[in-house]
């Protein structure tokens, strides 16, 4: 259909639905969910330059999907329809107090908002599980079906058997958010009802936030080990970026790339980019690209530490005084026996190799000279600023690779000084506000946010040293329910689709999965009953916590329309379970979802006075502030006075050598192949780079991130899909070799999966490798041969050794023509 | 005569992001495969794999992103024989809808892909500089939207005097024919105009 | 290729065939009214011309099919003044009323000979002048494969061949059609006409025949030269992708205008072989249209433009 005559159908059928939607507002008494009403809209004259035509009013709205970026959109609304998208245009746009302007996905909200994928009322499948038959059932009916099954698996297993699906459709809004699944209301929900079985970790850098805090330390979150902000490149001399790609992962103004690109003008610092692809930030901001095979950063890393090693180029005196683990006279007490990290770099430990250049030019595809000449650049070039993105973590060894690649950080002493930094993910000023508070979760038991599958098939039979339970030393009972709240992770954003298909269609082992939903995804069609959510742009909510570089922000979101056909705020709809639950007071606490906006930004201002009262905020509809200090520099005061500040980890310094990761490698029970050591190693994996089975699949893959989509969100936006088709990039190198031309139909495939997708031979990619970008929607043809170019119908199922994250960009593959 | 509009490109600071160009579709409600504003990929290089298994490259690509260049030429104004396609006193051009043949003329003349067949009404269509705007005293839709600043719009008098004349780089079309009111920052990868080290690689997206 | 090129190749060819017949009937009555009398030479020519006719409407009709919104399309003569395409068009509609206005007088003798023929010779120079002013509207200096003077000669040689394989087949069409039924004046003359326009033909297919195979890899090997990416890809589309395509048409060409029309002089050497000239007057024709289609088709084909 095309947009126009959809947007027809899409307005009649709001219009007609309006009165049924009286009518079961009235039922419900769900007054919030109508407080949505364009006439009661404050009047948006005076903001910036609003050019709306005469009879176009303009909402500040905002794009929450997990790019990590908030971009503030305007939208302009005539007669209950948004018609045009606009971006903050605000002040005069010098530097520091720049709009921030959205990237090509915001602007293109619309067809995501009028799109044919719409859920328009409460579904129950009728079909076998995955079928995608589904018949129209009311709000009663669904809410009854919901509430009768918890209580009935909560009766028989307990509520460790009820789980919150990873789900980041909409993230970044206060009451309407999905991630993280604890922060919404249906964690609300649930903890009024004996709570749910948790999840730690996430897809996004499971592997990361596990491995590097045993060398830093824990610092904020628990888990999240942080680089000096993206501001003080204006320091650097030099900066190294380890597949690190802000201009396709953050590429709005609420992201990374436009601040990068005024930065370094700035610094005039050069820039090398590591990665597999040339990716856009290398085509704009690099000085240099060294293309790398995927998982193989720990080996540079080895070599490059070897060359500083015996060059003498690294800094003891950091290393003396701020790490342990470097040699042997500076091993944590009680592991003198173990090989330090110069005898892993020189070959002088248990096995003996040298991590030479010639050594690492073979894993990693990089010529020895190249690496002797990086090694000294880095070293000389003082400070430098190292930095990784996810992408080299999300690996079968990403663990070890997070860890290694601050190893260069820590060798050249880069640690705490401006112009430097840690070599973990670059950070940005932001400002924080009070989260919608969802109670505690009385279930204390949790599994990494990769393994609910084998929690579904075998969840007793999970393990504490096995397969990372926390909280526990195993799981009880099997996950029965799924609570799947702007998710699609449970099928499409999950390895092995075809495996996980197996265990979701078994509809004996998990026996409910509720999905709420905006659009009708390959996550949806594997549910059970689909409840249609209202979109962010339907609804008042504020989008926090946005960033761009030195300038925090949060923006009041105005809904902008009705909500259409019979969709309800997610709020709206756990009160209706709270209900026949009988915990409805307990999570409403007599608040709508305005009145809960509200009690957030007061909480806030109690401790941040500067914080604009609901009224005020509500007028600015976007409110930044721009960092008044220096430039944020991670572990500064560590640097300054280790001392004084010393690190979370039990020697309080730097771990080079970890010893509780020593100890987890001693006691947990691996599969084989894993291994978990004190030094960041590199580690050879399944599927990995030496891999016997390359005979077969001689290809490695990865699946990055593209501009299409954020993961599967914009998945289905004729705009998007035009602006950046998916396709499998292939080096021409074997390209060549299999007969394939630039835009040849092909199909990828290993013994998990097979889907056929359009080849971008492109040089951009380094030969041996292809590239197949994350997110396309699933489409199995009748064969089951995907149709679509979704990634994650070749991904392996198998977690990650310490994390238990998934290890997406670890698989072999082949390709040939279609 | 009014002065002359003229776009600047910053071709240093473009990501290839098409926020640009999908601003100017939702601006004007443009269908899938009507682009006013298209953004093309040049890239080449060679890769050599050394005996050691190691490999080399040379490789380079860069985004060019172009609407219509309201020339002081224009060759769609020219060809057209119903004189729909037309240029205004500022030097915008732009196609009366109501006059168009759909003969598709113009666009086997633009080298800049510039007037775009909109099947749906069955008439030609283009950048229209977002006149609207202008007269409002806002920027055109793909200059407010461009993330990275690369895209800016003026007098093309004083866009030359500050940032060149630079207006023709793979894959661009040699200046001459239309004179284009386009100024260029090259990128550092930017070849010249028929080149023949790179190609444009994205040949169905612009 | 956008379908609605087809709508081109039919208007372009068709057209070319309608000018030429035009300009080799006006011919052959010019030298047959000298030779024999008026009303012998227009025996055989007026049936031929009022054949145009329809084919012009056909083309004309056509191109609207190419058109989006085809209601607009008496704007298509609003830009004379730099449009080609515009001039086109006009000619195209001012060569359709005047055939028709001649076709018309001739068929009812209105008016003296003299005025009538005026009349001819002016239609016929704005056939020609069409055929330059299609040959113009490719002439774009950004589509390199276009932009040759051979798209000026292979229009005319598509122009007179067509137009002269059209008028020997309708000739021979009209000659048995009479004879059968017994309606043929004075015989003799008849054949006469018949066989000597034909030999003429043969003629000027053979030479054009040969102009045509000189300009071909003249044009490509001046594509070659220029090098742009756009002259190699056109020239790959017309060798590698269109490659079975090109050779096909070079084929039925060769075969049509050349052997066909050999043996079609030499069947002229009889009345009595006439059905024998008559088969092949009307395969020489069915290929070189049909190479002139594919030949016109490769060159929409090879369109690709320069820049972006
Ligand atoms: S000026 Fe306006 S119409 Fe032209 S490309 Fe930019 S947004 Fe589109
Ligand atoms: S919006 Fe700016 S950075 Fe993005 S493609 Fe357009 S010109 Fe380039």
């Amino acid at each position: 259909m095309v947009a126009k005559e959809f947007l027809n159908d899409v307005i009649t059928s709001t219009i007609m639905t309006r009165r049924s939607f009286v009518k079961w507002s009235a039922i419900f008494g769900g007054g919030a969910v109508v407080a949505s009403n364009l006439a009661e809209l404050p009047g948006q004259q005076g903001i910036g330059s609003v050019l709306a035509q005469e009879d176009e009013s303009v909402v500040w709205s905002s794009c929450v999907v997990n790019c990590g970026s908030r971009c503030p959109l305007r939208l302009h609304v005539k007669d209950g329809v948004v018609v045009r998208v606009e971006t903050d245009n605000l002040g005069d746009d010098e530097f520091g107090n720049h709009q921030i302007r959205a990237c090509v996905r915001g602007r293109s909200v619309r067809q995501r908002m009028y799109n044919p994928d719409r859920l328009k009322y409460p579904m129950k499948r009728v079909g076998p599980r995955g079928s995608g038959e589904f018949e129209q059932i009311t709000w009663e009916e669904a809410f009854d079906l919901i509430a009768d099954k918890l209580k009935e698996l909560i009766d028989t297993y307990g509520n460790e058997s009820i789980y919150l699906n990873y789900g980041t459709g909409t993230l970044g809004a206060v009451v309407a958010k999905s991630w993280p699944p604890s922060a919404t209301p249906i964690a609300r929900l649930m903890n009024c009802y004996g709570g749910y079985l948790n999840h730690y970790g996430d897809y996004s850098a499971a592997q990361i936030e596990s491995g590097l805090p045993y060398t830093f330390g824990n610092t904020w979150a628990d888990t999240w080990v942080s680089n000096n902000s993206i501001e003080d490149i204006v320091n650097s001399k030099l900066m190294v970026y380890f597949g690190n790609n802000p201009g396709e992962t953050r590429m709005s103004g609420g992201g990374m790339i436009y601040s990068l690109q005024h930065y370094k003008k700035i610094s005039g610092a050069k820039m090398i980019v590591i990665d597999p692809r040339y990716t856009d930030t290398a085509v704009t901001a690099a000085d240099e690209w060294v293309p790398i095979r995927p998982g193989t950063d720990a080996a540079l890393i080895n070599a490059l530490a070897y060359v500083m090693i015996t060059e003498d180029l690294h800094d003891k005196d950091f290393l003396d005084n701020y790490c342990v683990g470097f040699d042997k006279a500076h091993m944590p007490e009680g592991y003198e026996d173990e090989d330090s990290y110069s005898d892993y770099i020189l070959g002088t430990g248990a096995d003996g190799t040298a991590k030479t250049p010639e050594w690492a030019s073979t894993i990693t595809g990089i010529p020895a000279p190249k690496i002797v000449q990086l090694a000294r650049e880095i070293a000389l070039t003082k400070p430098c600023f190292i930095t990784q993105g996810w992408g080299p973590q999300r690996q079968a060894n990403g663990e070890q690779t997070s860890r290694a690649i601050p190893m260069l950080s820590i060798l050249t002493g880069n640690i705490g000084i401006h112009g430097g930094g840690t070599g973990a993910r670059e950070s940005t000023f932001s400002i924080s506000m009070v989260g919608f508070p969802t109670l505690s979760n009385p279930v204390s038991t949790s599994i990494s946010v990769f393994n609910w599958p084998d929690a579904i098939d075998h969840g007793p039979e999970m393990t504490a040293l096995k397969d990372g339970v926390i909280g526990k030393d195993k799981l009880d009972v099997p996950i029965k329910f799924i609570w799947n709240y702007a998710g699609n992770a449970l099928i499409n954003q999950h390895a092995d689709v075809n495996y996980t298909r197996e265990i979701l269609g078994d509809e004996s082992k998990c026996e409910m999965i509720v999905s709420v939903e905006v659009h009708m995804t390959p996550s949806a069609k594997w549910s059970d009953i689909l409840l249609p959510d209202t979109m962010n742009f339907e609804k008042m909510d504020i989008a926090v916590n946005g960033d761009a570089s030195n300038m925090g922000y949060h923006i009041f979101c105005e809904p902008a329309a009705e909500p259409m056909f019979e969709t309800m705020h997610v709020y709206d709809m756990c009160a209706e379970l709270a209900k026949r639950l009988d915990v409805e007071d307990e999570f409403t606490e007599g608040r709508t979802v305005e009145d809960w906006l509200r009690y957030c930004i007061d909480e806030t201002r109690k401790s941040n006075p500067d914080w604009p009262d609901f009224e005020s905020f509500r007028e600015m509809g976007i409110y930044k502030v721009t960092n008044p200090g220096d430039p944020y520099v991670a572990y500064k005061g560590f640097r300054e006075d280790p001392e004084a500040n010393p690190l979370l980890t039990p020697s309080g310094k730097l771990e080079i050598f970890s010893s509780r990761l020593h100890e987890i490698g001693q006691t947990w029970e691996l599969e084989e192949g894993d291994v978990i050591t004190g030094l960041p190693i590199y580690a050879e994996t399944w599927e990995g780079v030496s891999d016997p089975l390359r005979e077969t699949y001689p290809l490695q893959m990865i699946s990055a991130h593209y501009k299409q989509r954020t993961h599967s969100t914009y998945g289905n936006v004729p705009w998007m899909k035009e602006v950046a088709p998916q396709e499998v990039w292939i080096n021409p190198i074997d390209a060549e070799a299999r007969g394939i031309e630039n835009g040849d139909r092909v199909y990828v495939y290993n013994g998990r999966g097979r889907t056929h997708v359009p080849a971008r031979v492109t040089p951009r990619i380094i030969p041996g490798v292809i590239h197949l970008s994350e997110g396309a929607w699933y489409e199995p043809d009748e064969d089951g041969v995907d149709q679509a170019g979704c990634a994650n119908v070749l991904t392996r199922y198998r977690p990650s050794p310490l994390a238990k994250g998934d290890p997406m960009h670890t698989i072999l593959v082949e390709v040939e023509k279609a | 005569m009014a002065n002359k509009l003229g776009f600047y490109f910053n071709a240093t600071a473009c990501t290839g992001c098409k926020a640009c160009q999908v601003a100017c579709k939702d601006k004007s409600d443009l269908p899938v495969g009507v682009n006013w504003r298209r953004v093309a990929e040049y890239t080449g290089g060679e890769w050599v794999t050394n005996p050691d298994g190691t490999v080399e490259q040379n490789v380079f690509a860069y985004y060019t992103s172009i609407a219509c260049n309201h020339c002081t030429n224009p060759i769609c104004v020219e060809v057209c024989p119903t004189q729909a396609m037309h240029q205004r006193e500022d030097g915008i051009v732009m196609v009366d809808e109501s006059i168009c043949i759909g003969c598709r003329y113009c666009e086997w003349a633009c080298p800049y892909g510039a007037p775009q067949f909109n099947e749906e009404v069955g008439v030609m269509t283009k950048c229209n500089f977002c006149y609207d705007y202008l007269d409002e005293g806002q920027s055109p839709a793909c200059v407010a939207a461009c993330p990275s600043r690369a895209l800016f719009f003026g007098d093309i008098d004083e866009l030359r005097a500050e940032h060149g004349e630079l207006a023709e780089i793979a894959p661009l079309p040699p200046a001459d024919i239309t004179e284009p009111n386009l100024v260029i920052e090259p990128h550092h990868n930017a070849k010249p105009i028929g080149s023949p080290s790179g190609k444009l690689i994205n040949p169905e997206e612009v | 290729m956008q379908a609605n090129e087809w709508s081109l190749i039919i208007f372009t060819t068709v057209m070319q065939m309608a000018v030429g017949s035009f300009v080799i009937l006006g011919g052959v009555h010019f030298f047959a009214t000298r030779r024999y009398d008026a009303q012998a030479a227009d025996t055989l020519s007026d049936r031929a011309l009022l054949a145009i006719g329809p084919i012009v409407i056909l083309a004309m009709l056509v191109t609207f099919l190419h058109l989006g919104n085809p209601l607009n399309a008496p704007r298509a003569i609003s830009n004379l003044g730099s449009s080609w395409l515009s001039r086109e068009v006009t000619l195209a509609a001012i060569f359709t009323i005047g055939g028709a206005v001649f076709a018309f007088m001739q068929w009812r003798k209105i008016s003296t000979a003299t005025i009538r023929n005026t009349i001819g010779l002016v239609v016929a120079a704005i056939g020609l002048l069409l055929v330059w002013s299609m040959a113009q509207v490719y002439l774009l200096p950004t589509v390199p494969a276009w932009n040759s003077p051979a798209t000026v000669v292979t229009f005319f040689i598509t122009t007179l061949l067509l137009g002269s394989l059209a008028v020997g087949s309708a000739f021979v069409l009209t000659y048995q059609y009479l004879r059968g039924r017994n309606n043929l004046p004075s015989s003799d003359t008849q054949f006469d006409i018949l066989s000597t326009t034909l030999r003429w033909i043969v003629l000027i297919s053979l030479v054009l025949l040969g102009v045509q195979f000189v300009v071909i890899p003249l044009y490509l090997a001046n594509l070659a030269e220029q090098g742009s990416e756009a002259a190699m890809a056109s020239i790959s589309l017309i060798l590698d992708q269109g490659g079975a395509l090109f050779a096909l048409r070079l084929i039925l060409l060769f075969v049509g205008a050349g052997i066909f029309s050999i043996f079609m002089y030499r069947s002229l050497s009889s009345e009595s072989r006439t059905r024998m000239t008559g088969y092949l007057a009307y395969s020489a024709f069915a290929f070189v249209l049909i190479s002139e289609i594919l030949g016109r088709f490769l060159f929409y084909e090879s369109m690709i433009r320069i820049g972006m």
